[in-house]
């Protein structure tokens, strides 16, 4: 299975429209705020996840994606509550404060490959969060900071305000996740895409055909530190807090297990699936009082489905497999014995 | 200068860290893979011990062996079922073991959780008293823990070197195909070698239990140290597991003295400066 | 100044010298082939000219401009692409995918372009994707267009190898050892497209081990032996030298 070029669409697009349209039209049958906070944080999740997954089209398994949650949260935190921002261009900077840094320390650590560069990401988390635990001036500590809900937007007569009712909110996420979902798509589909993979799957053949390993990594890497930075925001203000636990090193790791459960090969609709069926797993389990069994159940939930999963594939690839075998009815491609 | 208490307690974490790392690197060497299990493995080990002391009477070392033996199983299952399972053999395998590893944290915490309850527990000293050295004194348990990590370096020297089970780890760490030509199965090895690697964790948690605290969490930090550890002794080096060991043991008590927080940033930051600059660690990637 | 130009090449491993003080002109247009015993040097050779190594000591000029010191990724700008000894591909990717990947130098529209799929991007796409079904077409791997490049036999890898260095736009093209673990077929069907690549344009610098292919296409020779070069002409003049019948006893191959 080739998880790294995915130029075949195997989904329909009128039924990834119809989904769309489902999700789009859900706060018409229920404005319950539960379940539209499920959808606003498996979005926000979808979207840190997207991030890892295109930072691993180009070979890099990064272990620090929190962290860059955390700095479009702070960020975005202490523009409002410190220095009076606005929200929306707090938003903006969150993304580009985010990406640059992801730009300098990238241009520095993606030299490295695998193992090393993982272990330094996880460094980094981890680095981060004592920054935010200890610049108490700033960040106030353990303390955290509390953040308000974005201010209201006047379209028209009609205002949309975020405080009063969670709709906008979920709007918002929607928007966001579908942006990236086709922002993140579309690169994988064009010639960076194409790049992309030639230095994931051999770097030095890549290098001797014209790719610069370095440039491609790091506009990878800094492309998904701004959409990560954004969900970092969209994450402060939607809590109203943000503290320097919140997203650290273990948020870094669950960032990873949904894209890689939700499936590689997909640059969108896998971290998608892995972020809400994981995200919603974890909202069950937490209903369940007793404190170890959660942790047990989904622990175990992941490796059972990692071990019941084809070597090699994730979730979305399940739903590709159904769609060739059943819909299409395509046979399984048997190929050739070699010739010699 | 910290009180020797301090100097003491550095070379007690420093033992356990230098066996933890060294069962990591064994792991890494032959399975190429990093278990993140591994600290899950330390606490089990040291729950394994506390219900043999407490609830069957049995007698500290020899439960410390049952634990090793008990927990080296463990990683054998879960090497052969799981990880073996999951494993996919170009370069994203490690994607997929690391996953599963991960996951598997969740899953023998929340295990240990149920079955063991999350309060405290504490072994008590199996060899109570201290030393009294003139001004200060040490208790014959952190002694203890001393000398039981030197014996299980003699014998993991003996044992690689002068064995031939030894010699086909060696082999398989450094050429594996060549290896497999030669007789060795990797794949039995491979059993062997991670049953040999938990049943160090089990060890390090089990002589630390009587000292510090039991409960299903304390399996997180000395993961973290002993792969640190194996960074800054290099990724595929025995003795830099020890080196690393030894490095962090103090780090974590005597510059943490010094300067508390900020020792893990120091710490963190001297990981990323050798990743960067010297990858391989201290001791390079050969396995010694 | 010749087309390639190699002024003192040096490259030491340690103590190890793999190539001493080199020097080498290739004019343009030239099938030049590259021979020696095991360990002479010859793929060092190819290492320092695509980058891949920084020579010790000399210098590398290509069209006049240095390029010692240059990153692959640069050199192979310039146009000079090469091949490798062992079968070195994309690991999990198809025939088509791998062909694809490789094709990135034949892109002069940039990636916003491919991005937004502007009409110039579409454009230069087809006529990309058609050289590459041409390329595919070429060197007889039609079949196995959409088959996991590793799947195919080592001879089938090798003309991937080639094609895929062909699809990246070269100028200078440097082959190491194509027609390796190939039957007598299978090496004169290389020496063909061989000739034709060079009928199209591209200069070639050719390492074998194969005399008859030797003989058949290189229009000149250059022997190397523990790194420094002994001789040089034309093949059949150069392949009844002494001394390079004495570098190679025991070790040519027919």
């Amino acid at each position: 299975m080739m998880p790294f070029l995915d130029y075949k669409n195997v989904v329909p697009k009128t039924v990834i429209g119809l989904l769309v349209a489902l999700i789009v039209i859900l706060p018409v049958f229920t404005t319950n705020v539960i379940t539209l906070s499920i959808f606003i944080s498996s979005g926000i999740w979808a979207i840190a996840a997207m991030g890892f997954t295109l930072v691993l089209r180009t070979g890099q398994f990064s272990l620090g994606q929190g962290a860059f949650m955390a700095l479009g949260g702070y960020t975005s935190a202490i523009l409002t509550v410190k220095l009076g921002m606005p929200f929306w261009p707090s938003f903006f900077l969150a993304g580009i404060v985010s990406g640059i840094v992801a730009l300098l320390v990238g241009s520095v650590v993606l030299r490295v490959g695998g193992t090393y560069f993982s272990i330094i990401t996880l460094a980094l988390a981890e680095v981060v969060r004592i920054i935010a635990q200890q610049w108490e001036p700033v960040t106030r500590g353990t303390r955290g900071l509390i953040t308000s809900p974005p201010d209201p937007i006047v379209l028209g007569g009609l205002e949309i305000n975020f405080a009063t009712s969670t709709v906008p909110y979920f709007y918002f996420t929607v928007c966001l996740v579908a942006i990236t979902a086709l922002i993140f798509w579309q690169i994988g589909e064009s010639r960076l895409g194409r790049s992309f993979a030639g230095i994931a799957l051999n770097p030095v053949l890549a290098e001797h055909q014209g790719m610069h390993l370095m440039r491609y990594r790091v506009i990878a890497f800094t492309v998904a530190g701004v959409f990560t930075g954004f969900a970092g925001c969209l994450y402060a203000h939607f809590l109203t807090v943000i503290t320097p636990y919140m997203l650290g090193l273990w948020q870094s790791i669950q960032i990873m297990i949904m894209s890689i459960v939700g499936g590689i090969s997909s640059l969108a609709g896998g971290p998608i699936i892995g972020a809400i069926l994981l995200y919603t797993f974890g909202i069950y389990l937490s209903r369940l009082e007793i404190y170890g069994i959660q942790q047990l159940l989904f622990g175990a939930a992941v490796v059972l489905v990692l071990l019941f999963l084809p070597k090699g594939t994730g979730l979305v690839d399940l739903w590709e497999r159904f769609w060739r075998k059943v819909v299409w009815r395509e046979e399984e491609y048997e190929p050739d014995t070699p010739d010699d | 200068m910290p009180p020797v208490g301090i100097w003491i307690d550095g070379l007690i974490q420093s033992c356990i860290y230098m066996t933890m790392a060294f069962g990591m690197v064994l792991v890494f060497s032959i399975l190429g893979i990093l278990n993140w299990t591994h600290g899950q493995f330390y606490m089990l080990g040291a729950f394994v011990v506390y219900y043999a002391v407490t609830a069957a009477g049995i007698p500290f070392p020899i439960s410390i062996l049952i634990s090793a033996v008990v927990i080296g199983g463990l990683g054998i299952l879960v090497e052969k079922f799981i990880i073996e399972r999951v494993s996919v053999p170009s370069a994203q395998g490690a994607l997929y073991v690391t996953v599963a590893t991960i996951a598997l944290i969740f899953f023998f915490e929340g295990t240990a959780s149920m079955l063991f309850g999350m309060q405290d527990k504490g072994l008590a000293m199996v060899l109570p008293g201290v030393l009294n050295l003139g001004s200060f004194s040490v208790s014959y348990q952190k002694i203890a823990v001393v000398i039981f990590t030197l014996v299980i370096m003699i014998t993991m020297y003996i044992v690689l070197n002068h064995t031939k089970v030894g010699l086909a780890i060696r082999a398989a760490a450094q050429e594996p195909v060549a290896a497999s030509l030669y007789g060795v199965s990797v794949e039995r090895l491979s059993l062997i070698v991670m049953g040999i690697g938990c049943a160090l964790a089990a060890m390090a948690g089990s002589i630390m239990a009587p000292l510090y605290v039991v409960n299903p969490f304390i399996g997180g930090i000395p993961m973290i140290m002993s792969l640190l550890a194996i960074v800054i002794g290099g990724l595929g080096s025995l003795t830099g597991a020890i080196v690393g060991g030894i490095i962090l043991g103090f780090l974590n008590s005597v510059v943490a003295y010094h300067l508390s927080y900020f020792s893990e940033v120091v710490l963190f930051l001297l990981v990323i400066i050798i990743l960067l600059v010297r990858p391989q660690g201290l001791f390079g990637a050969s396995l010694k | 100044m010749s087309y390639l130009e190699l002024k003192n090449a040096t490259k030491h491993f340690g103590k190890l010298a793999a190539l001493e003080d080199i020097d080498l002109r290739v004019e343009e247009g030239e099938i030049l082939g590259i021979v020696g015993p095991n360990g002479s040097g010859k793929t060092t050779l190819i290492n320092i000219v695509s980058g891949y190594y920084r020579p010790t000591r000399g210098e590398i000029f290509f069209n006049g401009k240095k390029i010692s010191g240059l990153r692959p990724d640069q050199i192979a700008a310039r146009g000079i692409i090469r091949t490798f000894q062992s079968n070195v591909l994309y690991e999990g990717a198809t025939v088509v995918e791998s062909m694809l990947i490789s094709s990135y130098q034949q892109y002069r529209t940039n990636h916003w372009q491919s991005f937004f799929e502007t009409r110039a991007w579409k454009d230069e796409n087809e006529r990309v994707v058609g050289r590459v079904i041409e390329l595919i077409k070429l060197l007889d791997l039609l079949n196995d267009t959409f088959l996991p490049a590793e799947g195919l036999s080592h001879g089938y890898q090798r003309m991937l190898g080639i094609a895929m260095a062909m699809i990246a736009k070269p100028s200078l093209l440097l082959l190491d050892e194509p027609t390796t673990g190939m039957n007598h077929e299978e090496a004169m069907f290389v020496v063909d497209k061989i000739k034709k690549i060079s009928e199209q344009g591209v200069t070639v610098i050719l390492i074998e081990h194969n005399m008859k292919v030797l003989l058949d296409v290189a229009t000149r020779v250059v022997v190397l032996n523990f790194g420094n070069k002994i001789a040089e002409g034309r093949p059949e003049e150069v392949m009844n030298q002494q001394e390079v019948i004495e570098a190679y006893l025991g070790t040519e191959t027919i």
